[in-house]
This record gives structure tokens, sequence and C-alpha cells, in this order.
């Protein structure tokens, strides 16, 4: 029994944040936050998170990768978090993982050496404009032939990335909505109340597309969190190759890396924000007092205190679930059964609520201060205001968690 | 992360669970049946049992063998907490006795102390209870004022204390008494373990809100209690105090976890019952709630690593006591919204079948009292901001 990091995942998390520090602190941070004109992309750090071995950590060690799982990436993502670092690292890494869990052993050989080694920025396309996360949020289609058509949007780093990882509808092999296959899946695909014969049974692929292709346009979508840069991407006949163990359940599969990386990033946010907030409350004096003596405030940052905690064990947990959910004991021992559905919902939901009530906190907690664009406040508030969305919302993952704790519903 | 539990602790968990079945009454596990005893029934029950589960091996499961335990981890004892919850075992009737007067006993008491307490506390043949809190006295602790006035080889004790839990029941209380009066706030305290069947000593029951009375008052009035019995030393009642209330911690997370699960299962299952379980509102708030309790179920595991690693837990104790207490009484605002209009029937009208509310609704009342206790929830966060967030203290 031991629910904690190990020593060396200490020592990794310590290590990532004095190269960070050194590398990428506030100053460098705000300086991409307000080039706004450039890509977001720091190239010099990138080539220090290459050389680090930051983007190999989930890579098998067979492509040169450190064979590490879920439980080691979040160790990192939370030091990206509580540094607001910019760049396409968690981007990358979960590109990655569609790749090393769903493609052949061709295209994980081609992909994950350059990938692990920093010479490739990778990216994931899974939802359409105002489309949400899962199957129902796609607006890319793919012909049998493996050319896209559609669009994808807010996608992270597109516009540097070398290769894309999109999420396609595809024509099923029971479009003849009669076989039970084809009904089941049709009932998945949620579209209770159409008519039986207008079903389509369609599946999901995941496709691996070059940016640079014909038929693929990427343009620049500005938004409010500038330590994260988006695009939209239009296919129009651009060529895709299928990775072919993908389906509806590999896109679940990604989605959940997904919620669980960005839980892991938000509680680092949340954690830094409210460590800065606190000393804030200690310099800062009014009516003759440290304003942190006043319980109004310091009553209210211990509650923080205890969320971000929770949330923190949250997403332990969750990267735990992931990793003995792919690899299963077999020998069933007595254990902490992890729920994977569960515990990737339950450390969304809670990582979400947290980073946005701590950094909201933190800009309360700073006075006038805190709303100016000089102070570095809202770094924080905004980039946990975007990734409390990525992946599911925490509405969305209560949702799943009612589904799969009060009765299944829709 | 390791999450499998060592095989030692596999195989108790199989030998508990082999005991339980045999031994644990069926009908005790029926929804309802501890409603349908009278108080006094369900305590002697509730004693006899704990004192039938010790000499069969199963009580002190963490305690050294030589003070009449098993010798176990506290990974065994969370084990056991969880266990005896999910079988619906009655909770023990001696807990503040075990929970914190032993584990200080076997700190700081004397050979005599050890010998009297320890063995005879785990077959409930004296259940104790706490005396801390006065009526001037709450989370304000160094101020209690019930006094000892040294006489020869024993104190005379005169005053107050309130909000005993069993203290009609209880044979003996330790409790928190002014020996010296001279001497600072908190440098004139001590320990004393008075036996309630002394003369003077006067118990007054108190109905709480749920209708039923756990908690009582104790007036002293010139009872004699033997000097050998202070625990801790003379005078150095506030530090034997502030060690005793340190035992107050995570490694019963496990259970209560357990315990604050089930009632959740049963909110469900009445939100099923009456179709509300398809109340868009109903369902978040319920998700909501599983959220809260699955955190406190990883956070105990976490505690139980820390103390299974011999790292004093120390002030991180008061957000184990926030985040459970809160979670625990956010359950029964949740029962509210599941039962709508009609919450304020003692048993609504519908598709209840055979779910019984009344043990729900008095846990919903209980859970009132759990963010007081202890150290109220206001104390708990002055706590984390002090000593955890090392924010300056207030005035």
């Amino acid at each position: 029994m031991f629910f904690d990091l190990t020593d060396e995942q200490r020592a990794l998390a310590e290590t990532v944040r004095d190269v960070l520090a050194d590398r990428c602190d506030l100053t460098a941070v705000r300086a991409v936050f307000e080039d706004t004109d450039g890509d977001g992309h720091p190239r010099e750090l990138w080539r220090t998170i290459g050389d680090q071995g930051w983007l190999s950590v989930c890579v098998p060690v067979e492509y040169g990768g450190l064979g590490l799982g879920l439980l080691d990436a979040q160790v990192i993502a939370r030091a990206f978090g509580a540094g607001v670092v910019p760049g396409p690292w968690a981007s990358t890494v979960l590109a990655g993982e569609a790749v090393r869990r769903f493609g052949s052993s061709e295209q994980a050989a081609a992909v994950l050496g350059p990938l692990g080694a920093g010479e490739l920025v990778a990216t994931v396309a899974l939802r359409g404009p105002g489309g949400g996360f899962g199957r129902t949020g796609i607006a890319v289609r793919a012909s049998p032939d493996g050319r896209l058509h559609g669009m994808a949007s807010g996608v992270e780093y597109a516009a540097v990335a070398g290769l894309l990882v999109v999420a396609a509808l595809e024509p099923g092999p029971a479009a003849d909505t009669r076989s039970a296959a084809g009904r089941r899946t049709a009932d998945q695909a949620g579209v209770a109340g159409v008519g039986v014969d207008a079903v389509v049974a369609d599946r999901v692929g995941l496709y691996l597309v070059e940016p640079s292709a014909a038929g693929v346009r990427v343009a620049p979508q500005s938004g409010f969190d500038a330590t994260t840069r988006l695009a939209a991407v239009t296919f129009e006949g651009a060529p895709g190759r299928r990775l072919p163990g993908s389906d509806d359940a590999a896109l679940t599969d990604l989605l959940r890396r997904g919620a669980a990386l960005a839980a892991a990033d938000l509680v680092g946010i949340a954690r830094e924000a409210l460590r800065r907030t606190v000393a804030y409350d200690i310099a800062r004096v009014q009516f003759g007092r440290p304003v942190g003596s006043f319980q109004a405030l310091a009553h209210h940052l211990a509650d923080l205190h205890v969320a971000v905690t929770m949330a923190e064990h949250a997403v332990l947990f969750a990267a735990h679930a992931i990793d003995t959910t792919e690899q299963p004991d077999t020998e069933q021992p007595d254990t902490e059964q992890p729920d994977v559905v569960l515990a990737v919902a339950i450390a969304k939901s809670k990582a979400s609520d947290t980073a946005r009530e701590v950094t909201a906190a933190m800009i309360q907690y700073h006075g006038g201060l805190g709303y100016t664009w000089e102070h570095d406040t809202h770094f924080f508030y905004k980039r946990a205001k975007r990734l409390a969305t990525a992946y599911g919302d925490s509405g969305d993952h209560l949702a799943e968690i009612a589904r799969t704790a009060v009765s299944p519903m829709s | 992360m390791d999450l499998t539990y060592p095989p030692e602790v596999a195989d108790f968990r199989r030998e508990l669970r082999a005991w339980l079945s045999e031994q644990l009454p069926a009908a005790w596990a029926a929804p309802g049946f501890w409603a349908t005893l009278g108080e006094d029934e369900a305590f002697d029950l509730r004693r006899g049992w704990e004192r039938r589960k010790a000499l069969a091996g199963f009580g002190g499961i963490d305690w050294p063998v030589e003070y009449g335990g098993r010798g176990g981890s506290a990974t065994m004892a969370a084990v056991a907490d969880a266990e005896l919850m999910h079988a619906r075992a009655p909770r023990s009737v001696n807990p503040l006795g075990l929970t914190f007067l032993a584990p200080t006993v076997m700190a700081v008491g004397t050979p005599r102390q050890k010998a009297e307490i320890l063995a005879p506390m785990l077959r409930n043949e004296v259940i104790w209870c706490q005396g801390f809190s006065e009526p001037e006295s709450g989370s304000d602790l160094g101020s209690v004022r019930t006094r000892g006035e040294r006489d020869g080889d024993e104190f005379v004790v005169n005053g107050q204390k309130v909000w005993t839990t069993s203290a009609r029941r209880a044979d003996r209380m330790f409790a928190l008494v002014r020996t010296d009066p001279a001497a600072g706030r908190h440098r004139g305290l001590s320990l004393l373990l008075v036996d309630l069947r002394s003369p003077g000593v006067e118990v007054r029951p108190i109905r709480q809100m749920s209708g039923i009375s756990e908690f009582g008052e104790v007036f002293f009035t010139d009872v004699r209690v033997p000097a050998a019995d202070c625990v801790g030393g003379l005078g150095n009642g506030w530090a034997t105090a502030m060690l005793l209330l340190s035992f107050e911690r995570g490694s019963s997370a496990m259970g209560q976890y357990t315990d604050f699960r089930r009632a959740y299962d049963q909110i469900v299952e009445v939100a099923r019952a009456l179709g509300r379980d398809r109340d868009p509102l109903v369902r978040q708030s319920l998700a909501r709630r599983l959220v809260e309790l699955e955190c406190l179920r990883y956070h105990a595991l976490h505690v139980l690593t820390e103390v299974e690693r011999g790292r004093d837990l120390g002030f991180a104790s008061s957000v184990t006591k926030l985040q459970w207490s809160q979670t625990y009484q956010d359950l029964f605002d949740t029962l509210d919204e599941v039962l709508g209009a009609d919450v304020g029937l003692d048993q609504p009208l519908g598709e209840l079948g055979d779910l019984d509310l009344t043990a729900l609704r008095r846990e919903s009342f209980w859970s009132r009292s759990v963010t007081i206790w202890g150290g109220s929830s206001q104390i708990q966060r002055s706590i984390v901001a002090e000593r955890v967030l090392g924010l300056p203290r207030g005035s």
C-alpha cells in the first residue's frame, strides 16, 4: 500500500520545476504571452524539453523512450501548469499516446522516436467548431480511401506541428442498420429519436495527417489564454493514414489520457496560485497587519488548501487507474480497485472546479493589483479557465459519474 | 503508487470476513434494525458484541501484543475498520477510550495505568468518556474551570463538564482539570481519571436535535480521585491533552469512507426508487457528492501511507477532519434534494418499498454535529491557515 509519488517521481518533479524556473520563468512566459504575432512556441525551451527526455516519458524503450506511464507524465504536466509554461508538450505527448496505443508498429517506429527526441511537434484534432469532446463533437469525415473532409477547432499548436492525430467519422462496417451491430453502434451514437432507417452507423477512426499536405489548411485562432496557441484546421480531401487499432473506444481512451494530463496541469496551476496568494497576503499590510491574518481570507485559503490537496490525490489516482487498466495485474491480488471511468471523471471535475476557484481567489486576494495586465495572476486564471473545459468540463464529467454511479440514462 | 495490500493483510481480511459471516447476526444488518431497539438494549448488544470481537482476537488490531492487542499494522487496522463497516457491524461503544485514551496511556502512562486500563478497555469492561468541554470552555480548551484540590493522596474535584458523549453509560472519564489555579492558563492543568460511580458525580442527559441522548452533562461535587490516577504528570495536562487529541487522525478515515459510502449508496437507492435519479440537478448533486467521497478515500489511502512510513501527520490532520466532516454533512443536503417536496414527512409515500428512511434521517441530523465536535471547522481552518499555510495569526 503506497499512495504517493515515489522518490524517483519526486526527484523528476523537482528537476522539471528547477529547469523550467531557470529556462522559462514568468518573465519569459510574459514575453511569449504578449508576442501576439508569434506562434507561441519557445524553441529554445523546446530543445531543452527534448534533451531532458520529457517528451519520451511514455514512449516505449524500444523506440528510445523512457517507457514510463501516465503517472510519470502527470508529474511533468503539473510542473508545466505551475509555471504556466507555453509550448506543445502536452499535445505532443498525447499524440504520441495515440500512436503508441493504436498505431501499427511501422507507424510507431516512424513517429515515436523523433517525437520523443523533440524533433517532431505533434498535436491532436478531436473536435469540430462548437463541438464537445466525444464522437458527437467530431466534424471530420473519412472516406474509405483515407481522404479527410471537414474541420477541427481549438487544435493546440497546429500551426507549428509536424503531425496531426485527427478523429474522423467513417462509414462503419454495419451501415446496414438492421443488423444487431449496426443498431448497437447507432444507440451508442446517442441518436435516439432519429428514424432507424436514417441512421448511418458511423464509427470513429484516428488518422495521422501532415499539416503540410495538400488539402490541409491551418488558420490560427486567437484566444485569451496565450500560454497555449490554438488553430482551426480545415481538411479538403487531405490524405490520412489510419491508426489501425483505432475505433470509438480508442477515442474514449485518448480523451481520458487528455483529461488526466489536463487535470494534472490544473492542479499544478492551483497549487502554485495558492502558494503565490499566501505569500502575497503575508507580505501585504493593511490596517496595520498582514491581510492574511484576517480570517475572512485565511479561512477561505484553508478551504482552498483542502480542495487542492484532494484534487492532487484525485489526479494521482486517475493516472494510476489509467496505467493499471492498460496493464492489469493478472494475479488479482487484494487491491484498492481503480475504476478508470470514475477515477478520470472525478479527477477532471475536481481539478477543473478547484483550479478555477483558486485562480479566481488569487485575483481577489491580490486586490486591484490582481486585476492588472502587469501582474502575473491573469496567466494562471486564463490557463485554468481554458483547461477547465479541455477534454470535458466539470459538468460533462459529473454527468459521466452520474451515468456510472447513479443510473445510465442518457 | 502501489495500491495492493501485502499478503498478510489480505490473509487478515479473509480471516476477519470469515469470522464476521459466522458471528455477526444477519438480522443486525437489516436496514432499520437498530432503530427498532431501545437505546439501552442497543447499547448492551453492542457492548457484548465488541467484547466477543476482542476475545476472538479482532480488537486492538494495531495495538502491541503486550497490551492485549493483535500487534498488526496501521493498514490492518484500517482494513478492519472498513470490513466492519462493510459487514454492517455495530460501531464501538468505547470509541473515546480506544481512539484517545489508549494511545495516550501507551505513550505516557505508568506501568500500573497500562495494566489497569488497556486490556480491560478492549474487552469493554470499562467504558470511557472524555471530559474536556465545559459550559464556558468549548473551542477555548485552555480556559477549563473544573478544579482539583490536592488532599493527601487524593484530589477533590468540583465543577462541570458538558457535551460528554456516552456520559450516561460510561464507567470512567478522562478529564482535564485545573489542579493549580495559581499557575498560568495552560500550566495548571492535569488529566485525571475519574470514576463516575464515585459519590458526588451527577450525570444529566442532553437531548439532541435528533431526539436521542448520546451527550450529557456531568457535575462534580467534592469527588475524590486518587492522585495515582493522573495521566502524563501533574500540571502537565495541557501537553497530555494535545498529545491525546493528536491521536484523532486519519488511519480511521478508511472506515469513515466505507461508512459514508454506505449512506451514499442508500441515498442513491432512494433516488432510484422515487424516480428522482432522472432529474438532472439531482444527478449532478449525487455526482458531486461522489467526487468528494472518493477524494476522501484517496486521502485515506495517502494518510495510511504516511502513518506506515512513521510520519507524524501533525496539523495536516485538520485537512482530514475538514474533508470528511464537510463531505458527510453535504450527503444529507443531497438527500433533501432527492426527497423534494416530501422532505418533511418521516416516511414519504411513494415507491420506497422496504427502504426505511429512519436511520438516514437520524444521520442527517447527527451530521450537523460533526463540524462542531473534535475541533470545530472554524478552529480547523485557523489551524490549516496558520500551521500549514503559514499565514500570520489572526487576532
